[in-house]
């Protein structure tokens, strides 16, 4: 039950970080949160962290870099990366549209502020939602469901966010010009790798 | 492996306590939205990419809504519903065809009327028309925005007692008050009986838009004054077709072409048809035909053409001739075409033309034999002056695009498609002889009729529009029994253009008020009329269209010229400022035509039709009156006391010019269903359709959908909007002549089979209905074919008509002067600005006929879209070398003066603003006269417009689903006492406040000035105003054009009575207090520049002629008694 916690918490944590800027409430929590401090540990280091005001932080340091790293320079979107003439499937092609759908979700566009639904934080908060569900079924001691569930993660994993996130990570992390999303760009990268290993090995 | 050995292990406690799920941003949704997309039948991106639904939904067609859509989608948003309020909307359409009738094209429409609200959301095309192929261009969509035009006129409109035509006073009044006073005094003028009556009550169109209706209702008024816009348009293109084959005008069989050489834009970018024609021309492209596009300007179709030839206006038949020349002598000529369908042999045996040619020293001597291959020797010698070197020099063009051309030309083969309309023929005198000699070059090369050639119009029409005689008492079948026209209108035909194509329309103000002329001609015999009882104008604005427009004002105020005026007008505009009446009938989607045009080598038709009013009767609804539903239909709309002029002059010619009977009049429109009534929609569409159209009538009648309807025809037209009679039509002049029924069919049309003969030359008489002898066709091979229409039944690159009796031996062969003496002595069809003309650095030749392809003459300044995306732009485009060498740059502001190279008399000047191009040709200018409208007020009130208790149209929602909607409608429309309340009318209107902007005008008749005073600017819009919600948004103010025509001299061309449209000016730095569109006009000039045309070029009726006008060519709209052709002339 812990780990699925676990599981459920962090990819949450990261789909808030990459998939927009953060607010102040967002940043107080990072800023304070010890197991955020010890995960970015560059971030925990930044002297700025404490020294700031949120607003000069965000005005100045991380909607810059955010903006740079998802909007500008680099592309968080899976179609960019997969299709072959890198165009960004903003229509109801979307490879991930029908598993959402599948699974009656719907991206409430409004609130996302993102142009299709295959971008890394929406992936990821999916993830996190599949993660609650098997937190259910475990709750209701529902053995079978909690294994399609995993099933259901591992394939989404290994079809979706392995074959892209990575390469936009590792250039998120090397474009990254502030701590915090250097070390979110890590342990996204690393989590995600680590989450499939414990899913294969478990499947 | 880096990333392997550095991992973490992120699940070993810690991560219990981060405060993940509580900061997610929560960007799924699973709540109604999903479940409403699955229900649905929506997708989130179509399963097809058509436009249109299958034919069989059209009565219930639901679609998400368009800007709703723009939200994201349903994968976003669901589908609306009432569990998920905030999805996307969807519409529940009726769709109804009709036809676009901002131009001639007729491409098809459906007018897609949403249920819940009973207004149409869009107008879109029509997949099944033959010609647009469910394709527009801004102008079909643009119907729309001019239907819920917040300035359209909302009902009926009286000049107010008491004051002048031209005040601006106004009072609302009823539809049978209008019909009481004009059909009055119509009646009155017609019981006259004489023959000046007969000429006396005009009907004057601009464009038609339909086949034959309203030419039917002057028919059986026995009137000859049926005058159309013709001569400002298209006389000049229309001339050349009919010497040349005794048609109306080319139809290009584009779609298969593999030249396609345009003598203009008109056809690809700017003017008729050309939707459809871009079409089809695009169709060829992908196959690899090759566009050439011949036009001192670069049009858009210029510029993607394969090769821009910009040729100096007027010159382009020295191009032909040349072209003709070298394929002459270098053997390129198709000898089997040429032989069998060129009338050589009229000319080898006309030993007194073949002298008149030596004489002419067209050719140096007599041909040495009378066979055909003499005449191709003649014709060598004859075009061999036409060098490159020739024609280099003569039209400023470069010898290595001529050279281009001619192998473009010899590598199409038959397959050449050319079109002359507008343009060049249009702008200058002579023009029409450009098109006999590019018809005479594509018949060389055998590309006439062919499949990717060159057809001709009267094979590719349907005109059935005033042909529902059947369903009347008095017409019968066809209108068989409606008497011919028994008059001649000296002021539509005058007698100096015997050969004019259509009415000399542009010199109506100039013959009413010229007395010497009338008092001439009157003394030589005729009977020339020197007012009008009663004149009306449909949908047109001659006021702002025609040259000289200050003289147009002047005879429209004057009440002894024109006693009572009328127009048939949705919108308003220049001329109906000085009407009587003002009557507003429908736009595209608000009236019923049949109107067919020659788009393609095919025969088709639209049904064009008041899209809500036929949205109403499919949903069950009933008009009080059957014969005013349209009228009903609209007010139940809330468009207003809208109508049509089909149900208008049904109701006027039963009720209100001949109630009793006694003129003959009513029983040619009464109901043979319902007599004492008039005919219906149903039942004249029903006959119009059913007894002409016979693959029709046998597809209706086995279609158990109609076949048991009470108007099958007419229902299956109302469902469809269009037809196709018959496809694929190539070389008509080769079929056989058809025998049926004791008689024999020529080109549609039937002869008594027992008179018929033929004569030693092979040609086939038989006698028309009335008993006379015609030539119907051409023994050749021993086939008894129908030919050409001509009277040789071939090609009449001779024109031996018009060098005989109609006294132009000169052009009666394709000809262009070699030099300036020729020029002199064929100043005929010299243009009147050539080069020739031109003397100093600052005198150009103005091109002014191209269209701007988003407008339409006055038609478009009622719609916002049309009016944002064109802004009424309309500068001057000069050459930048010659901006520099006269100083001007980019949006200076230039006085333009106008010259006449006849006379030597000026105009007067328009300023207008320079823009400097590498688009068009050193020493042209090239400015649009479809710029400069105006209007003296913003506003108009109407001051009983709302009050005296007017009428709560009906109380029900308007919504198609609810059926106390459908079974109201008001009573009694357009009787007193029934005026409708109008929606969101507060008694001010606006006049074209999109399109429009606001002059002064000063004229004292001789001068005539306008200056602009404000621009057009954003204004709240009252009524339809959720439709014009953007109205405050307007961001253009519509300045930059000027109202050249009203500076321009009428032009009469001395053979086809063209108005020759292009001027010679002079350009000038401003003065002091000019501003761009500011006019000055001496029109006293202009008057004296009109007679100059008519006395020193033209060779008119004198004392030896027997005929006013040769019998074989067309002469429009009502046909006439044989013996009004008959003229003795005083000498």
């Amino acid at each position: 039950m812990d780990e699925i916690i676990a599981r459920s918490n962090i990819y949450a944590l990261l789909s808030r970080i990459l998939l927009q800027e953060l607010d102040e409430n967002v940043l107080d929590i990072l800023k304070v949160d010890p197991t955020v401090l010890d995960f970015f540990p560059h971030w925990n280091e930044w002297e700025q962290r404490t020294t700031l005001s949120n607003k000069e932080i965000l005005e100045e340091y991380l909607n810059p870099d955010f903006t740079n790293l998802s909007i500008l320079h680099l592309v968080p979107y899976e179609t960019f990366y997969t299709r072959s003439d890198q165009m960004i499937e903003t229509g109801g092609a979307n490879p991930v549209t029908d598993i959402y759908s599948a699974y009656d979700f719907l991206v409430d566009y409004e609130i996302a502020r993102v142009v299709s639904a295959d971008h890394i934080g929406i992936e990821l908060e999916f993830m996190h939602h599949l993660c609650e569900a098997q937190k259910k079924a475990f709750g209701e001691n529902d053995m079978d469901a909690v294994k399609e569930l995993e099933n259901v993660q591992h394939n989404f994993l290994n079809s979706h966010l392995l074959r892209w996130a990575p390469m936009y990570l590792i250039n998120m992390k090397y474009e990254a010009r502030t701590p915090l999303y250097y070390d979110s760009a890590e342990m996204t990268l690393e989590f995600l790798l680590n989450d499939n290993e414990i899913l294969s090995t478990r499947l | 492996m880096m990333y392997l050995e550095s991992r973490r292990t992120f699940l070993k406690g810690t991560a219990l306590t981060v405060a993940g799920a509580a900061i997610a941003k929560g960007v799924f949704t699973t709540d109604a939205a999903a479940e409403s997309v699955k229900e649905s039948k929506f997708t989130n991106t179509p399963d097809t990419l058509s436009f249109y639904p299958p034919l069989d939904q059209w009565e219930g067609f639901q679609e998400l809504d368009g800007t709703d859509w723009k939200r994201g989608g349903i994968n976003r948003h669901g589908v609306q519903s009432e569990e998920n309020p905030d999805g996307i909307k969807v519409n529940d359409y009726i769709i109804v065809p009709t036809a676009c009738s901002n131009c001639e094209a007729s491409c098809g429409l459906t007018g897609w009327v949403d249920k819940k609200t009973f207004t149409v959301r869009k107008y879109m095309g029509n997949p099944l028309h033959p010609g647009s192929r469910g394709r527009n261009c801004a102008k079909g969509y643009a119907a729309q925005s001019q239907m819920y035009d917040p300035d359209r006129i909302p009902f009926p409109l009286k000049r107010a007692p008491g004051s002048k035509r031209g005040e601006g006073k106004w009072i609302r009044t009823t539809w049978d008050e209008a019909m009481s006073t004009i059909g009055k005094k119509m009646a009155d003028t017609i019981r006259k009986g004489d023959e000046l009556s007969r000429k006396s009550v005009m009907f004057h169109v601009g464009r038609p838009n339909e086949n034959g209706f309203v030419p039917k209702i002057w028919e059986t008024l026995g009137l000859d004054a049926y005058n159309s816009h013709t001569n400002i348009c298209s006389a000049n293109g229309r001339t050349p077709t009919i010497h040349f084959v005794n048609d109306d005008r080319t139809s290009p069989d584009w779609g298969n072409s593999k030249l396609i050489f345009l003598n203009s834009s008109h056809a690809a970018d700017a003017g008729h048809y050309f939707q459809q024609a871009a079409g089809y021309i695009a169709d060829a492209r992908k196959k690899g035909a090759k566009l050439v596009v011949m036009d001192p300007r670069l049009s858009n179709s210029a510029g993607i053409s394969d090769l821009w030839i910009a040729p100096w206006p007027g010159t382009e038949s020295a191009i032909y001739l040349y072209l003709a020349s070298r394929i002459l002598n270098e053997n390129q000529v198709n000898k089997a075409f040429v032989k069998r369908w060129f009338n050589w042999d009229t000319l080898m045996n006309d030993s007194e033309y073949l002298n008149f040619m030596v004489q002419k020293g067209f050719i140096s001597k007599l041909p040495a034999g009378r066979d055909f291959e003499s005449y191709l020797e003649l014709l060598k010698e004859m075009y061999s002056g036409y060098t490159l070197e020739f024609a280099v020099k003569e039209t400023h063009v470069p010898a290595y695009k001529l050279e281009q051309l001619y192998e473009m030309f010899l590598w199409a083969g038959d397959a050449i498609t050319t079109y002359v309309w507008r343009a060049t023929a249009a702008g200058n005198r002579g023009g029409w002889m450009t098109g006999k000699s590019v018809f005479f070059l594509v018949g060389l090369r055998g590309a006439i009729g062919t499949v990717g050639g060159t057809g001709f119009y009267h094979s590719h029409d349907i005109s059935v529009s005033g042909k529902g005689g059947s369903s009347t008492v008095g017409q019968g079948k066809g209108g068989a029994d409606v008497p011919k026209v028994t008059a001649w209108n000296e002021l539509t035909w005058p007698p100096e253009w015997p050969l004019s194509t259509y009415e000399l329309s542009f010199l109506l103000p100039h013959l009413l008020t010229d007395t010497a002329w009338q008092k001439k001609w009157n003394d030589r015999g005729l009977n020339v009329p020197s007012k009008l009882a009663v004149y009306i104008p449909r949908m047109y604005n001659p006021v702002w269209i025609n040259p000289d427009g200050f003289r147009w004002i002047e005879v429209l105020k004057d009440e002894s010229k024109m006693e009572l005026t009328m127009n048939l007008s949705p919108v308003w505009s220049e001329t109906n400022w000085y009407m009587d009446y003002v009557l507003p009938v429908g736009l595209a989607g608000e009236r019923h035509d049949q109107h067919s045009e020659a788009t393609l080598p095919a025969r088709w038709t639209s049904f064009r039709q008041p899209v809500l009013r036929v949205a109403l009767e499919k949903s069950g609804w009933k008009p009080k009156d059957p014969n005013r539903a349209t009228l009903e239909a609209h007010i139940k709309a809330g468009l207003g006391e809208v109508w049509e002029d089909n149900e208008f002059w049904f109701n006027m010619c039963v009720n209100y010019i001949d109630p009793d009977g006694s003129l003959g009049i009513k029983k040619m429109w009464e109901s043979k269903r319902h007599p004492g009534k008039p005919v219906t929609i149903a039942e004249w569409y029903d006959a119009a359709f059913g007894d002409n159209l016979p693959k029709l009538h046998e597809t209706v009648m086995n279609d158990s959908r109609y076949a048991n309807e009470e108007f099958p025809v007419y229902a299956y037209m109302r469902d469809h909007g269009t037809w196709l009679e018959e496809d694929k039509i190539y070389s008509v002049q080769e079929r056989e002549l058809k025998f049926e029924d004791g008689k024999v069919v020529s080109h549609e049309k039937k002869f008594d089979a027992a008179s018929m003969s033929v004569d030693s030359s092979g040609i086939i008489t038989a006698n028309d209905s009335e008993g006379k002898p015609k030539k119907i066709g051409i023994q050749m091979d021993g086939k008894k074919l129908q030919g050409f229409t001509t009277p040789t039944r071939k090609l009449d690159v001779y024109t031996q008509w018009v060098a005989k009796e109609w006294k132009w031996p000169e052009y009666a062969m394709p000809m262009y002067p070699r030099n300036d003496k020729e020029k002199v002595e064929m100043v005929h069809i010299v243009s009147h600005v050539n080069h020739y003309y031109m003397k100093e650095k600052n005198e150009f030749a103005l091109n002014t006929v191209f269209r701007l392809p988003y407008n339409i003459h006055t038609r478009s300044a009622n719609s916002k879209h049309l009016m944002e995306i064109s802004q009424n732009h309309d500068p001057i485009w000069i050459s930048t070398k010659d901006a520099q060498n006269l100083g001007f740059k980019r949006g200076d502001a230039m006085r333009v003066r106008i010259v006449d190279t006849v006379s030597g008399l000026e105009s007067g000047y328009f300023v207008a603003m320079a823009v400097p191009t590498e688009g068009v040709l050193p020493g042209t200018l090239a400015c649009s006269h479809h710029g400069g409208r105006w209007k003296l007020t913003n506003h108009v009130t109407i001051p009983n417009g709302v009050t005296d208790g007017k009428v709560v149209p009906g109380v029900a929602p308007r919504d198609l689903n609810d059926k106390a909607f459908l079974a109201e409608s008001p009573a009694n429309v357009g009787k007193e006492g029934a005026q409708t309340k109008i929606d969101d009318y507060s008694g001010t209107t606006g006049i074209n406040s999109f399109g429009v902007p606001v002059a002064e005008i000063q004229m004292d008749g001789k001068e005539g000035k306008l200056k602009y005073v404000e621009g057009i600017k954003g204004f709240k819009a009252e009524r339809f105003a959720e439709y014009n919600r953007d109205s405050e948004n307007v961001w253009w103010d519509g300045l930059s054009g000027s109202w050249q025509n009203a500076v321009a001299a009428a032009h009469p061309d001395p053979v086809s009575g063209m108005h020759c449209w292009h001027q010679k000016v002079i350009l000038e730095p401003i003065q002091a207090g000019d501003k761009i569109g500011d006019i000055f006009v001496n029109y006293e000039n202009n008057f004296k520049i009109y007679q100059a045309w008519r006395d020193d070029l033209t060779r008119g009726l004198d004392s030896n002629s027997k005929l006013r006008r040769p019998k074989h060519i067309f002469r429009p709209w009502v046909k006439l008694d044989s013996a009004s052709y008959d003229v003795e002339i005083k000498g």
